[in-house]
C-alpha cells in the first residue's frame, strides 16, 4: 500500500516536473537541458528512477520467487544496508567520476546483488523444503542462467573498459561481479548436491564433507579476489574502506571452513584408526540403540575414549560439525588418544601420564628410581609408550665417552610388582587379562632397565666431568690470562681528550719497556688503558712502522704541541 | 533422502504418542511433512502462566538431530526468553557454536542426545524459570526483575487468551 503511494507520488511528481520543462521550453531538446540544470528537477528524476528500480526489483522477485519467506525478506533488507553503506563510501573514493551514468552503475549493481542473495537463501532452503517442484527448478534454472550472463557482461565490460581507458571505477564493478560469478558457482554447486540428494532413495553420507570442500575452496577464492583487490586499489587509488568489511567476514569465514575441514578430518580418522569397535556385550549394554539415529546398531559401531557408542557412519556426520561425543561432550580431539584396540577394557586414559613419571628424573641421576613406577604402573598401559630413555640428550655432548663402561654401580635387579599396592578393581582386571599384563609389565621392567642404565651412564658422565673440573678450571684461566697479555695493535687514544692525556703523554715520552704492564700510578688509574696502548705503540715502533701508527704518532705529537703552547 | 532424519523423527513421533510427557503434545502438523510438528504446551502450574495453552511451531532442519530445530510461539507471548515474534531463545536449541546470547556453557547446548521431548521440557521449566540474562525480549526481562505484579498480570491475559476467554 505504502509503496502504491510513494509509485503513485512519484509518478505525479515526474509529470508535473517533465510538464512544466516542455510548457517553457516548448521543444524535446530545450527541455532536456532545462530539466539537466535544474537540480529540484534532477532530484524528482532521480527519485522516479529509484522508484522504477524498486518497481521492477519487485516484479522480478515475483517472478523468480514467488512470495519471499520472512527469513529470506530479513535477510535482504540487512544485507542491502550493508551494500547501500559501502557504495557510499565507494563513492568518497570515486567522487572525480561522480555522474548519473556512475549511479546508474552502482544501482545495477545493488539490482544484482540483491537477486543473487535471493537466489543462494532460496537454494540453501531447499535442503529443508519437503517438496520441490518443477516450478521450483524452472525459476531458479533461469535466474541462474540470467544472473550468470549479467555477470559475464559486466566482467567483460569492466575488462574492456580498463584495458582501454586505463584504470577507473571500472575496477571496482570488475571486482564486485567476479566475487558475484564465485557466488553463483557456490550457489549452482549447492542446487546440483541438493538435487541430487532428493532424488536418491538412500541417505547420502558424503554429501556433507562435498559440501565441506566446497566452502573451503569458494572461500579461498574470494579471500584471494580481496586481496587482490585490495592490493590493486592500494597501488592505484587508496585504501578501499568500502571493501574491508565483506573482506574480513570471508576471511572469516575461510578461517572457519579451514578448521572445520582440519578438524573433522581428525576427528574421522582418529575414529576409523584409534577407536575401537565396540564388541556385542557393549552393544547389548547401550540397549544396541544409537543415540545419534535412534536406531539399533547391529555392526560398524564404533566405542569413543568416553566408552559411548555409536554408529561409525552417524558419528562420521557428527564430526563433521562438531568433534565432541554427542552424549558427554568429550572433546575428541583433545582427549588422549585412547589405547590401542587391545588394551584392556576400562582402562581410563588419565592413567597413562604415570608411566613417564620416572623419565624425568633420568636427567638428575636418580639412579635407583626402579621403586616408583613398578608400584604405581597400571597394569596395561604398555600400549602408551614412554619414549625411549636412550634418546634423552646427554647434558655433555662433548665430553668424551667414560673410560670404564663398566665402573660405578650395576644396574639393580628388576623387582617384581607388590601385589598389594594394587586395588581391587585393578587385581581384578589383572586376573581378566593374565598374559597381558604379564607381558605389559615385563616391557616395563624392560623400560626401566634402559632407564636405569642411562642414568648410570649419567652419573659416569657427571663424575668424570668433575674429575677434569680442576684442572680445566685452571687451563682456563691460563689462557684467558695469555689473551690479556698479548698486546693489542691499533692506536686507541685518538677520542680521549681529557687530563689524564697529558699524563699519557708525559708516559710516552719516558722510555719505558713496553713487556711489563703499567704501574698505575693515582693520576692513571682512570685510564690504563690509554698509557697501556702507549706502550704498545712504542713497543710498536721499533718494528717497521704500518700508517696507521705513523698517523697516530703524528696526531700525538701535533696534540702535545698544542698542549705546550696552550701552557 | 527421506533418511535417517525422517526416520528419526518417525521414532520420536511414536515415542511421543506412546509415552507422552505430562501437559505436552506434540506432533508433525500434516503427516506427509514430518519436518514441521506442533506442540501444545501448558503453563506449568504454580507459576504466571498456569492454566494456559500455549501453540507453537517446530521445524526440523534436514540434518535433524545433528543441527538443532527451531521453535516459534504461535500464539502471542510474553517471556524474557521469547523473542516478539515467538521464536524461543534457550540454550538447549543451540549448536556449540553459535552464540546469540554469549552466556550458555555448551553443556546444556544441543547435540543429537537431545530430543523434541527434551526441548519440550525445557520450554517448560523455562516458562516457570524465566532466565533473565537473556536479551530475547528485553522489556519483558526488565519487569519480570523489576516489576512482577505488573509481569504476572501481562501473563495472565495472555493465558486467557490462549484459552479464548475475554480479558477480565
Ligand atoms: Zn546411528
Ligand atoms: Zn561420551
Amino acid at each position: 500500500m505504502k509503496a502504491l503511494v510513494a509509485t503513485v507520488i512519484s509518478l505525479a511528481l515526474t509529470t508535473v516536473v517533465i510538464g512544466n520543462a516542455y510548457y517553457q521550453k516548448k521543444q524535446f531538446y530545450p527541455s532536456i537541458v532545462y530539466l539537466t540544470n535544474s537540480n529540484p528537477s534532477m532530484a524528482v528524476m532521480y527519485l522516479q528512477a529509484f522508484i522504477l528500480v524498486l518497481l521492477l526489483g519487485k516484479v522480478f522477485r515475483r517472478i523468480f520467487f514467488g512470495q519471499l519467506r520472512p527469513a529470506e525478506f530479513e535477510h535482504l533488507i540487512e544485507r542491502s544496508w550493508y551494500a547501500i553503506t559501502e557504495t557510499c563510501l565507494a563513492f568518497t573514493v570515486f567522487r572525480d567520476d561522480f555522474n548519473p551514468k556512475f549511479i546508474a552503475l552502482f544501482t545495477v549493481l545493488l539490482f544484482l546483488k540483491a537477486f543473487h542473495w535471493l537466489a543462494e537463501d532460496r537454494v540453501d532452503y531447499m535442503e529443508r523444503s519437503p517438496v520441490i517442484g518443477l516450478l521450483f527448478h524452472l525459476r531458479i534454472l533461469t535466474l541462474l542462467t540470467l544472473l550468470t550472463h549479467a555477470d559475464f557482461f559486466f566482467i567483460h565490460h569492466a575488462y574492456q573498459f580498463t584495458t582501454s581507458k586505463g584504470p577507473s571505477v571500472q575496477l571496482v564493478f570488475g571486482f564486485e561481479y567476479s566475487i558475484l560469478l564465485i557466488m553463483i558457482i557456490n550457489i549452482v554447486i549447492k542446487y546440483t548436491l541438493h538435487t541430487i540428494d532428493s532424488r536418491w532413495e538412500a541417505p547420502w553420507e558424503s554429501k556433507a564433507a562435498v559440501l565441506l570442500y566446497t566452502e573451503l575452496i569458494i572461500n579461498f577464492l574470494k579471500v584471494l579476489l580481496y586481496i587482490g583487490f585490495v592490493a590493486v586499489m592500494v597501488r592505484i587509488y587508496t585504501l578501499p574502506l568500502f571493501a574491508f568489511r565483506p573482506m574480513y567476514e570471508t576471511m572469516r569465514s575461510f578461517k572457519k571452513a579451514y578448521n572445520d575441514v582440519v578438524l573433522s578430518r581428525r576427528a574421522i580418522r582418529n575414529m576409523n584408526t584409534l577407536y575401537p569397535d565396540a564388541t556385542a556385550a557393549e552393544l547389548a549394554a547401550a540397549d544396541n540403540e544409537c543415540i545419534i539415529c535412534r536406531e539399533e546398531m547391529h555392526s560398524g559401531a564404533k566405542k569413543l575414549p568416553c566408552n559411548h557408542i555409536f554408529h561409525a557412519a552417524c558419528l562420521r556426520l557428527w564430526f563433521q560439525r562438531q568433534q565432541t561425543c554427542p552424549t558427554c561432550r568429550l572433546n575428541v580431539l583433545r582427549a588422549p588418544a585412547p589405547d590401542t584396540p587391545h588394551a584392556p577394557d576400562g582402562v581410563q586414559p588419565g592413567n597413562v601420564p604415570l608411566v613417564n613419571v620416572p623419565l624425568g628424573n633420568v636427567p638428575l641421576g636418580n639412579a635407583p628410581l626402579g621403586n616408583a613406577p613398578l608400584g604405581n604402573a597400571p597394569v596395561g598401559n604398555a600400549a602408551a609408550p614412554p619414549p625411549a630413555p636412550n634418546v634423552v640428550p646427554p647434558p655433555f655432548p662433548n665430553m668424551p665417552p667414560p673410560p670404564m663402561m663398566g665402573w660405578g654401580l650395576p644396574p639393580p635387579p628388576p623387582r617384581p610388582a607388590s601385589l598389594a599396592t594394587l586395588s581391587a578393581a585393578e587385581l581384578q582386571r589383572m586376573e581378566g587379562h593374565e598374559r597381558r599384563n604379564i607381558e605389559a609389565r615385563l616391557q616395563l621392567l624392560r623400560e626401566i632397565q634402559a632407564m636405569l642404565d642411562a642414568s648410570v651412564l649419567l652419573m659416569q658422565q657427571y663424575s668424570a666431568v668433575v674429575a677434569n673440573l680442576p684442572q680445566n678450571s685452571a687451563n682456563v684461566a691460563t689462557q684467558t690470562d695469555t689473551i690479556v697479555n698479548e698486546p693489542t695493535p691499533g692506536p686507541a687514544p685518538v677520542q680521549v681528550k681529557t687530563e689524564p692525556e697529558i699524563a699519557a703523554g708525559t708516559s710516552s715520552a719516558t722510555p719505558s719497556t713496553s713487556a711489563a704492564p703499567p704501574t698505575a700510578s693515582p693520576a692513571h688509574t682512570q685510564h690504563t688503558d690509554v698509557s697501556s696502548s702507549d706502550n704498545t705503540s712504542l713497543h710498536v715502533d721499533r718494528e717497521p712502522k704500518t700508517e696507521t701508527d705513523a698517523d697516530a704518532e703524528e696526531l700525538r705529537r701535533r696534540r702535545l704541541q698544542r698542549f705546550t703552547t696552550a701552557k | 533422502m527421506a533418511g535417517s532424519a525422517l526416520r528419526r523423527l518417525m521414532a520420536e513421533y511414536k515415542q511421543l504418542t506412546l509415552n507422552p510427557p505430562e501437559g505436552i503434545i506434540a506432533g508433525p502438523i500434516n503427516e506427509e511433512n514430518f519436518f514441521e510438528w506442533e506442540a501444545l504446551i501448558t503453563g506449568p502450574e504454580g507459576t504466571c502462566f498456569e492454566g494456559g495453552i500455549f501453540p507453537a511451531k517446530l521445524i526440523f532442519p534436514p540434518d535433524y538431530p545433528l543441527s538443532p530445530p527451531k521453535m516459534q510461539f504461535i500464539c502471542e507471548m510474553f517471556h524474557p526468553n521469547i523473542y516478539a515474534d515467538g521464536r524461543v531463545c534457550i540454550s538447549i536449541l543451540h549448536a556449540p557454536g553459535d552464540d546469540p546470547m554469549g552466556y550458555e556453557s555448551s553443556a546444556e547446548r544441543w547435540s543429537p542426545v537431545q530430543s523434541v521431548e527434551k526441548i519440550l521440557l525445557s520450554v517448560v521449566s523455562m516458562l516457570a524459570e524465566p532466565n533473565d540474562e537473556s536479551g530475547a525480549n528485553v522489556d519483558a526481562a526488565k519487569m519480570w526483575r523489576e516489576d512482577r505484579k505488573q509481569f504476572n498480570k501481562i501473563a495472565e491475559k495472555l493465558v486467557r487468551k490462549t484459552l479464548g476467554l475475554p480479558s477480565p
